[in-house]
């Protein structure tokens, strides 16, 4: 009590404890250094909305060993769909591994519920050392000769100091455009998530959804799920609930005047959802953004004195295939808390001593894996990857399956009718399939 | 001047949800808060205190209520003590106002209680009246406004119907306040810090100088709700010469005749009493004492 | 019940009301400048409410704080705004 905290300098302040500022704080606090993480929830994870799947087990496990017998996971992630959508059918890629490491030991993602999650997450950097303080918002970063030395509260006396400041304090991160790292976004950058978490008994969950004991499925949909709104859906199976959501890009909703809960009510009315959902009773509504332009969205990731992690960085891969962003949130975070750590031993918080922060995340493969897919958003997020083709496919297997004794069709004429048939011009087609190369293959 | 205020952790009701899968309340979806009214009666303590006097915080409550006491120490109040017993099982307003009374004597008794007047869980009511009787001292309830002159306080209350009283006791005395008159003051980022890890004292039973005993009463016995208002006795057709208004006022009153009360202005409380029972019993409230 | 209206959805969400807006709609700027009004359709939790006269009515207790009013908005210094108070606003479950 005699030891006011506030008065203390921090070494290192990280504003938001998501999966970015949590894991930061943890490796800095276990580093023996004085760490605040500042929350401006009720508690870590009550603002925070993923899908959500946690790709990141590996990474989580070298820093808390077998760290999924203790959190409130709530299945392996042992199945994956890449549906595509028409208004009336659906083509299914459906991947099944219940080999090592899917279903097994470290296990290869989880669905979570992110309040309890992060809840859990912060309370493993407190155990560490952390100092977490929550109903905490931060409004601007503190300078001194051009630097940043710590943070804003929203509160009386609420300057605190910091040596490094790690900023993970999420999409719209106030604070990395405080620190003029960040410019504004435009609507086509970012998309909003709608979610649902629908209650449902696990016995009925395991026989829908074909599923092993606490198994887990995850799928993803593309197509016209979102009618013509830049697009997608998920839906997760958790414990003793689905989570499921639909994905729009912001511009484009604006465009079409759509919105977003009644596009998730057609969703989950489309045949091949609704018997998936049935029976389901609703637990909770949320919305969130996400920033799926990734690389293009990316600020400045360092400055004098401060770090951006996890969305606040823009670290989050939407393309196609792939929907992460929480492991990519806990590795930047790390590599944030690796530099912090250095830059503590060697006394010197300059921009020029935090650039191996970039290096640092090229080592995580954070850098690496979202320049390798740089052209991915960009393109996957348009209206002809994530709407068109995708309906395309699903109508052409619908000519395929029909018998109706009209003459058979191969494949190629077929296709070239309906190519034909639909908007697109050959030249754009061969464009798309191109870029669709560039950005997956090589 | 030294000042008590009784907090109570309750549920959010809007977190109470039923889980259809099992039929039962969501346990692990309800979320916690500081009574509202208990909030406003924290607030009004701490813009109450003059320099040289102390606010202190009670609760009856598990250790997750620690963190109200510390959002409270946090906002200013002086000190905290909560009290809980492993062996306490459901908290009835009586078993919660002895265990208070014995906490506010540990304490050395202040000069005000507040509480506030009714919790958004049992929502009984009960506790300013119950501690009263346990204090031996005066209460007031339903109190919007109070003001303290030279060791008496005079209290606005709110009654039913929009009507408005004001009462005067001397000090020391208990006020039961409504809800929503204030909101608490955020607390500044040092003393949120510094509350984080204050440990909260911690009294139970032993401490107390209470034994199990003195928590068991007998159980009571709900026979009957009604709504308080006697019953029509006619269907009331409105005066057709009246305004408007007066007719809106007359359906209004569903042909109850009188409301016109009556000011005991003399007389020792006893007389006072009698003449209030007098009056139920001729309404037919009460049955003639025997 | 799967189906659900947005009232519904709505009920299911928790809220801590602070005392203050921290969200302001600047509803001139909606009445003279803007025609899209954006707001109106993205808003997950439909909380802008236009006017006759062509302003822009905000209610900002049962915000999700997600930002896409703000993203949207093709009008600058239409909407302003910032986080809530520490500990107030939408506290999600299970999300």
């Amino acid at each position: 009590m005699t030891t006011h905290p506030a008065n203390q300098q921090f070494d290192v302040i990280v504003v938001g404890a998501g999966p970015a500022g949590s894991a930061a704080a943890l490796l800095v606090a276990r580093a023996g250094l004085k760490v605040l993480l500042l929350e401006r929830g009720e508690y870590p994870g009550a603002k925070n909305v993923s899908g959500a799947v946690f790709y990141g087990s590996a990474i989580l496990n070298e820093l808390i060993p077998n760290w999924w017998e203790q959190a409130p996971v709530e299945r392996p992630v042992c199945r994956r769909d890449i549906a595509f959508m028409s208004p009336t059918t659906a083509v299914a890629l459906d991947f099944r591994c219940a080999g090592a490491g899917f279903a097994t030991a470290p296990y290869n993602g989880f669905t979570v519920l992110r309040p309890k999650f992060d809840r859990w997450l912060a309370a493993q950097a407190e155990a560490a050392g952390a100092f977490v303080l929550t109903s905490a918002v931060v409004d601007d970063v503190l300078r001194e000769n051009g630097r940043i030395v710590g943070v804003r509260v929203r509160r009386e006396q609420g300057e605190i100091y910091g040596k490094v400041v790690i900023a993970c304090d999420g999409v719209n991160s106030f604070l990395a455009k405080k620190a003029g790292l960040q410019r504004e976004f435009h609507p086509h950058e970012l998309s909003l998530g709608v979610k649902e978490v629908l209650g449902l008994d696990p016995a009925i969950i395991q026989d829908r959804f074909h599923l092993t004991d606490n198994d887990g499925i995850a799928y993803e949909y593309l197509g016209a799920i979102t009618e013509d709104v830049h697009g997608g859906a998920f839906l997760y199976t958790n414990r003793d609930s689905l989570s499921l959501g639909v994905i729009g890009q912001v511009s484009s909703l604006v465009e079409r005047r759509k919105r977003p809960y009644e596009l998730l009510e057609r969703f989950k009315a489309h045949p091949a959802v609704a018997p998936l959902v049935r029976g389901g009773k609703l637990r909770e509504y949320s919305a969130h953004l996400i920033p799926e332009s990734g690389w293009a969205m990316k600020p400045k990731l360092y400055t004098d004195g401060m770090l951006v992690a996890g969305d606040a960085a823009g670290f989050c891969l939407a393309a196609g295939l792939y929907l992460e962003g929480m492991n990519y949130a806990m590795q930047s975070g790390l590599a944030a808390a690796e530099t912090a750590i250095l830059a503590c031993q060697k006394g010197n918080f300059s921009a020029r001593t935090l650039s191996v922060y970039q290096k640092n995340l090229k080592q995580r493969h954070v850098s690496t894996d979202f320049r390798a897919y740089r052209h991915a958003p960009s393109f996957v997020n348009g209206p002809r990857l994530q709407n068109l083709y995708p309906e395309m496919v699903a109508q052409g297997m619908e000519q395929i399956f029909r018998v109706d004794g009209a003459p058979k069709r191969k494949i190629l004429p077929l296709a070239y009718r309906m190519v034909r048939q639909s908007s697109i011009k050959p030249g754009q087609l061969l464009r798309d399939v191109y870029q669709v190369a560039r950005a997956y293959l090589w | 001047m030294r000042i008590a205020v009784c907090l109570k952790y309750v549920p959010d009701p809007s977190t109470i949800e039923v889980d259809p899968l099992t039929g039962m309340i969501d346990i692990g979806r309800v979320l916690y808060m500081m009574n509202p009214a208990d909030e406003s009666a924290l607030e009004l303590a701490l813009r109450l205190r003059p320099p040289d006097g102390t606010v202190t915080v009670f609760s009856v409550g598990p250790i997750e209520a620690d963190r109200l006491l510390q959002d409270a120490l946090a906002a200013g109040a002086d000190a905290a003590l909560r009290v809980w017993d492993d062996a306490l099982g459901s908290l009835k307003p009586i078993v919660t106002t002895t265990l208070l009374a014995a906490a506010l004597r540990v304490k050395a008794l202040p000069d005000l209680v507040l509480c506030g007047g009714h919790s958004v869980d049992r929502g009984s009511g009960t506790v300013p009246a119950l501690l009263a009787e346990h204090l031996d001292w005066p209460v007031v309830t339903d109190v919007t406004q109070f003001e303290i002159q030279s060791g008496r306080l005079r209290a606005r209350r709110r009654l039913a119907r929009g009507a408005r009283a004001e009462s005067e006791v001397t000090l020391p005395a208990i006020l039961g306040l409504e809800t929503g008159l204030v909101h608490l003051r955020q607390a500044s980022l040092p003393n949120l810090m510094r509350v984080k890890y204050t440990p909260i004292p911690l009294y139970g039973l032993e401490e107390l100088g209470l034994s199990p005993q003195d928590l068991h009463f007998p159980a009571m016995t709900l026979h009957e709700v009604m709504p308080p208002r006697p019953r029509a006795r006619m269907m009331f057709t409105p005066d057709v010469g009246g305004s408007v208004q007066e007719r809106v006022a007359q359906i209004m009153s569903a042909g109850v005749a009188g409301k016109a009360g009556k000011i005991l202005e003399s007389g020792t409380p006893e007389q006072q009493a009698d003449a209030i029972i007098a009056f139920l019993c001729q309404r037919g409230f009460l049955e003639q004492p025997t | 019940m799967v189906m659900t209206t947005h009232e519904e959805k709505m009920r299911t969400v928790r809220f801590r009301v602070g005392a203050t807006p921290h969200i302001v709609v600047n509803s001139e700027i909606c009445r003279n400048e803007c025609s899209v009004h954006a707001c109106v359709y993205v808003c997950p939790a439909n909380l802008f409410v236009p006017l006759d006269d062509g302003g822009i009515l905000f209610n900002y207790e049962q915000c999700f704080e997600c930002g896409t009013c703000y993203i949207a908005c093709n009008q600058e210094g239409a909407i302003r705004w910032s986080y809530p108070d520490g500990g107030y606003g939408v506290t999600f479950r299970e999300s």
